[in-house]
């Protein structure tokens, strides 16, 4: 095998000593002359009219620059079903509605003077569950919306979520064993240690220019370019630069309300306006995981192997629409193709409350699906008389198989997953004491190379060398604090023959970086890492061109070891890279070398009927773990967690880690403690002492499999690892609690009132 | 936030004119991770906040007799007290689970007890171990015990220009061994769905036996070996956090085991009359069924975990979990 020098390494992230040290520069510490401070006003009611706003005691409190509502700003739209504004006017339809924003000399002026502002309202009835908003003669959440046949108001979304392939029915009709069960995922958030927040800023020309935080800095340059256009400006430029991210998990793939009203306040002051979330609007004017109810069924036959998977799930929207609405996309991915199933039906409804509404988070509807459809796995093999490891294996997927929804499966690790998890847990002496004690895992299937969601999937990549031979990436992608820069670095590394503190990592800004579609779906390391090393093997063919001449040898026997390009054939010919690009650049006539690449990947997008190879590979995995459960509490503890990913190739094991672990601890966050609790569409818990993410303390000792299955399409392997290290957890952790105490949990967070509930029913 | 003055008087005395002399405008800083907080929220927006951090003597721990702990020693301090380990051990159990290191390096007992929250984790230790709280203003100084100390949520015996200068706990009787368990959803940063304090004297001779010193038993089973021993508790003291508008002792239930015969099913009972007595509410952050459930199921097993500190006394194990 080849020996690597960059790659397979496990080198700290190229940021960390900055990070820990406080010397990072994060969008809270970013200041600029004349910088003025905006906040925004929240509607107090979850659905209402607005009957009058007047703002015109807080326009004169001293400090104040301009006051804004729905009723004096353009005709800005925003999401992608375009049915959200910045502030409202005439209607506010959940308690994150934006009624009117204020920019002020400084903070605590700004909230003064929304205490100014007198809003009078009529309150309208609510509906916060979707079942009862989807009923005749439901309050409407946007009036003019209109579905169905007969184009007639409906609070239910144009959105037809279906897949289906084979014959459902048939196959159910021939089963030898169909479950059938309801399970329920509701709202958890984030958590990004960074709170949201934006610098917006206009030029003489009007030009603008977004200090951001965002995963999608080259769509996010696009809306805003729309928004510039309504607001007048059109053929004017926007400019996206990023600072360090405090975190992304999703929750910045799309643009905000808070980000449009930060440009409309500076185009109005003329001045800078900087809008910072605090932790309280974090949790309550962000969008979180999309809940669902989920009813599922699924057949097998008397030897185990699955005949049917059939789905039909409602989707809470809340009252506008973000990426949540567009999470059955993906849901359609374990659903189809999660372990081998023939006959797959999956019908989805998104439908419009005064909740709040949903975004990406980690993931992408992937751990909504797989909880449903893991947790019945065990209650199917359990109707079959058969180990649920033994059902698992009997049906998991392999290489080169092509699934229901046309997905062409190229390398597949499950089955050796599987098989380490079941060794490291013991799992046939482990499993089904019921004494209090018990085992469970659960698997996974996500996008390992890229998605295509949009038109491109592409990302692009500029290399320049300097005459010392310090190599200057700029690249499409986004680094939040996952660690994409170093593995570029890396890759680019480990191409160019240097070192990795030779690689200096740019991606901070939409003037200079190549376009690319966003930090979504687990594609940075092979999309980006394509690209990046597209980009460094047209540098590379250049520096051999240029090395030629002067160690008189032929390209093709050329090659670059630790800064020294050198001959194949007698390694004693050889010069310093630096040597040769002084060469080059200082001649008469010199050259300096630079380099592109676009990389694209030959994934497919899904077609009317949701299929086609969505990613050129497919990432596995499998949890596992052991718990105990205190059957007089209700507690359940972990005593064990392993965890087995085929990852392709780890580019960096320790950085791969760190994404298992993080991802594994928000799963067991979302699987036990985690859950935002609305009440009538307000956030109760906006706060980290009543929103149980878990602390250090809480986190298990994760074992950790890297299984390396070296895709054929992935640089130097590798498939993406962002998050699948959540999909299987809460499935994992539910099945567990049933081998130790025989009881199932179907909603989430598993709680201690939720088993002993159950517990004393069993006992009943 | 709101802007304040900050003032830091270097004795009691003039800590006592002030807040005389601010009246109402002034509020008292010890750690100020609960003040802080409040202001932050806008749930008190006081123009003056008195810290009492730079008054002498009253972050010390001493033992005369009885134990006095001052208002400004921190939850770092009681942690790290050996003496409070192995004699007043439910009150080191309290701080060890309070907020985070972090937290526990700046917060003060005295401010735990003065926020008056039904969930303080110090509360239900102070009221098992028999606390008195001494009580100063420019006027007079009286003393309260504990019992008398919570008003209601929010609310103490404090009057406007008082400040809590001393608390006071006796030595405890011979054989006593006392226990706190907090309910929690995560082990650090998080305030308990449910608290639940034990406190048990037993009868001397009966514990020297010497079998049971060096046994390793669960102490159930000890218990039951020692029934016909006529294992008696003597005094008894138990309380409940979260269980009612403040910190609560659960007088009935002490009183079936006082003077008692230990025994499983004596104790099973003593915890299922705690949990009648008790008032627990529905909050986002517990369902009353199941704080009620929970007292009878913790208040035995801190009873038990009490039992066990008199017992195996060398074994000072804290309840991590309950496990
Ligand atoms: C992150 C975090 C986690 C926490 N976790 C927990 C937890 O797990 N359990 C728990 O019980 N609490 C917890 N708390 C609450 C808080 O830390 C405790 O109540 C703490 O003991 C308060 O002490 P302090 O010194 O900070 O009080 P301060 O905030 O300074 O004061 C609190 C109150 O006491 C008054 N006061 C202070 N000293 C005196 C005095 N000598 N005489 C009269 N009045 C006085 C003040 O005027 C004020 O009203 C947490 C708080 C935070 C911020």
């Amino acid at each position: 095998m080849e020996e690597f020098i960059n790659v397979g390494k496990r080198i700290p992230k190229m940021d960390a000593e900055e990070k820990v040290t406080g010397k990072a520069i994060y969008i809270h510490d970013l200041k600029i002359p004349g910088m003025l401070h905006g906040k925004i006003l929240y509607s107090p009611h979850p659905h209402a009219k607005i009957k009058s706003i007047d703002t015109s005691k807080a326009e004169k409190l001293p400090g104040v620059k301009a006051v804004l509502t729905g009723y004096n700003i353009p005709p800005i739209k925003f999401g992608f079903y375009k049915d959200n504004t910045p502030l409202k006017a005439n209607k506010v339809c959940s308690l994150r509605d934006e009624v009117a924003a204020v920019a002020a000399t400084d903070l605590d002026i700004a909230e003064e003077a929304l205490d100014l502002i007198k809003v009078e309202y009529e309150i309208l009835p609510g509906v916060f569950d979707p079942e009862e908003a989807m009923k005749e003669g439901a309050p409407l959440i946007h009036e003019e919306h209109v579905g169905g046949k007969e184009k007639k108001p409906t609070n239910v979304l144009n959105l037809p979520w279906r897949l289906i392939a084979g014959d459902v029915e048939e196959a159910r009709k021939n089963s030898a064993f169909v479950a059938e069960d309801r399970f329920k995922v509701t709202w958890v958030t984030h958590c990004c240690m960074g709170t949201s927040g934006c610098v917006a800023q206009f030029d003489l020309k009007n030009n603008l220019t977004v200090y951001s935080i965002t995963q999608i800095p080259s769509l996010e340059q696009r809306d805003f370019t729309e928004a510039l256009a309504a607001m007048g400006l059109k053929g004017k430029k926007a400019r996206v630069i990023k600072t360090m991210i405090g975190g992304g998990f999703g929750s910045k793939l799309d643009t905000y309300a808070f980000e449009y009203i930060a440009i409309l306040l500076a185009f109005k002051t003329r001045k800078p306006v900087k809008i910072v979330f605090s932790r309280e609007e974090e949790f309550f004017a962000t969008s979180p995981r999309q809940p669902a109810i989920i009813d599922i069924a699924q057949g097998c036959t008397k030897e185990g192997i699955l005949t049917f998977r059939d789905i039909r799930m409602i989707l809470d929207n809340g009252a506008y629409t973000s990426w949540g609405a567009t999470t059955p996309s993906v849901m359609m991915m374990p659903i189809s193709s999660l372990y081998k199933v023939p006959n797959v039906r999956y019908i989805a409804k998104c439908v419009y409350t005064n909740n709040t509404y949903s975004q990406a988070m980690r993931g992408y509807g992937n751990p909504q699906a797989t909880f449903a459809i893991d947790s019945q796995m065990d209650i199917l093999a359990e109707m079959a008389g058969i180990d649920p490891l033994d059902f698992r294996l009997r049906n998991a997927n392999t290489p080169g198989e092509v699934t229901p929804q046309n997905f062409k499966i190229v390398s597949c690790g499950l089955r050796e997953c599987i098989d380490a998890v079941a060794q490291k847990l013991d799992w046939r002496q482990s499993r089904g004491k019921r004494d209090g004690r018990g085992v469970g895992m659960a698997s996974l299937i996500h996008v390992g190379g890229g998605a295509r969601v949009y038109k491109s999937d592409g990302c692009g990549t500029i290399i320049k060398i300097d005459d010392f031979g310090t190599v200057n990436v700029f690249t499409g992608a986004t680094d939040m604090g996952q660690g994409s820069d170093t593995v570029i670095a890396q890759i680019v590394a480990e191409e160019l023959g240097v070192r990795v503190e030779d690689v200096v990592v740019t991606h901070t800004d939409t003037d200079i970086c190549p376009w690319d579609v966003g930090a979504h779906a687990s594609r940075t390391t092979f999309v980006a890492g394509n690209s990046a090393r597209g980009a460094a093997k047209k540098v590379k063919e250049q520096l051999l061109e240029i090395a030629a001449k002067s160690i008189s040898e032929s390209p093709e026997n050329l090659d670059i070891r630790d800064r020294t390009i050198y001959s194949k054939k007698d390694p004693e010919k050889k010069s310093p890279l630096g040597k040769v690009l002084r060469a080059a650049h200082y001649a008469a006539g010199g050259s300096m070398v630079m380099g592109e690449y676009f990389y694209d990947p030959n994934n497919e997008n899904l077609d009317r009927e949701f299929k086609g190879n969505l990613s050129v590979t497919y990432a596995y995995g499998t949890h596992g773990v052991e718990v105990e459960v205190d059957k007089e509490t209700g507690q359940v503890k972990i005593l064990r967690y392993v965890a087995a990913h085929d990852v392709g190739k780890a580019i960096n094991p320790m950085l791969l880690e760190g994404q298992v672990y993080g991802g594994a601890t928000q799963g067991i966050g979302y699987a036990l403690t985690e859950r935002l609790i609305l009440q009538n569409g307000k956030v109760m818990n906006p706060n980290f002492l009543d929103y149980k993410m878990l602390t250090a303390k809480d986190v298990p000792n994760f074992e950790t499999i890297v299984v390396e299955t070296n895709d054929e399409f992935g640089p130097f392997g590798a498939k993406g690892i962002g998050e699948p290290g959540l999909v299987p957890t809460a499935p994992a952790i539910a099945n567990a609690i049933y081998d130790a105490v025989g009881v199932r949990i179907k909603d989430l967070p598993i709680t201690p009132e939720k088993v002993l509930g159950a517990l004393k029913e069993k006992a009943k | 936030m709101k802007k304040f003055d900050y003032l830091k008087p270097k004795s009691i005395e003039e800590a006592l004119t002030l807040l005389d002399q601010y009246g109402e405008k002034a509020k008292l800083i010890a750690g100020g991770t609960d003040v802080i907080v409040m202001v932050k929220q806008k749930t008190m927006a006081p123009e003056v906040l008195i810290s009492l951090q730079a008054i002498p003597g009253l972050n010390e721990i001493n033992y005369n007799g009885f134990l006095s702990i001052g208002p400004m020693v921190t939850h770092r301090m009681i942690e790290k007290s050996e003496l409070i380990k192995k004699d007043y051990s439910a009150l080191a159990d309290a701080v060890s689970w309070l907020g985070s290191i972090q937290i526990r390096n700046v917060a003060t007992i005295g401010g735990n007890i003065c926020t008056a929250a039904p969930s303080a984790d110090t509360a239900t230790p102070l009221l098992v171990l028999g606390t008195q709280v001494k009580i100063k203003s420019l006027k007079e100084e009286r003393v309260v015990p504990i019992e008398e100390f919570f008003k209601g949520p929010g609310e103490t015996v404090l009057k406007k220009g008082e400040l809590i200068k001393e608390l006071m706990i006796p030595k405890p009787l011979p054989n006593t061994g006392s226990a706190y368990y907090k309910l929690q959803r995560r082990l650090a940063l998080d305030l308990p769905i449910l608290g639940v304090s034990a406190l048990l004297s037993l009868d001397k001779n009966k514990v020297t036996c010497a079998d049971m010193l060096c046994t390793t038993s669960p102490i159930s089973s000890i218990l039951h070996k020692m029934e016909e021993d006529d294992l008696v508790c003597k005094e008894v003291r138990i309380a409940l956090g979260v269980a009612a508008p403040t910190p609560m002792r659960a007088v009935k239930a002490e009183t079936l085991l006082r003077g008692k015969k230990l025994s499983d099913e004596l104790l099973e009972e003593v915890a299922e009359t705690a949990a009648k007595e008790a008032q627990p509410r529905d909050s986002i952050r517990g369902e009353a069924w199941y704080r009620r459930d929970m007292i009878k199921v913790l208040v035995k097993r801190m009873a038990m975990k009490s039992i066990e500190r008199v017992i195996q006394p060398e074994e000072t194990v804290f309840p991590e979990r309950l496990w």
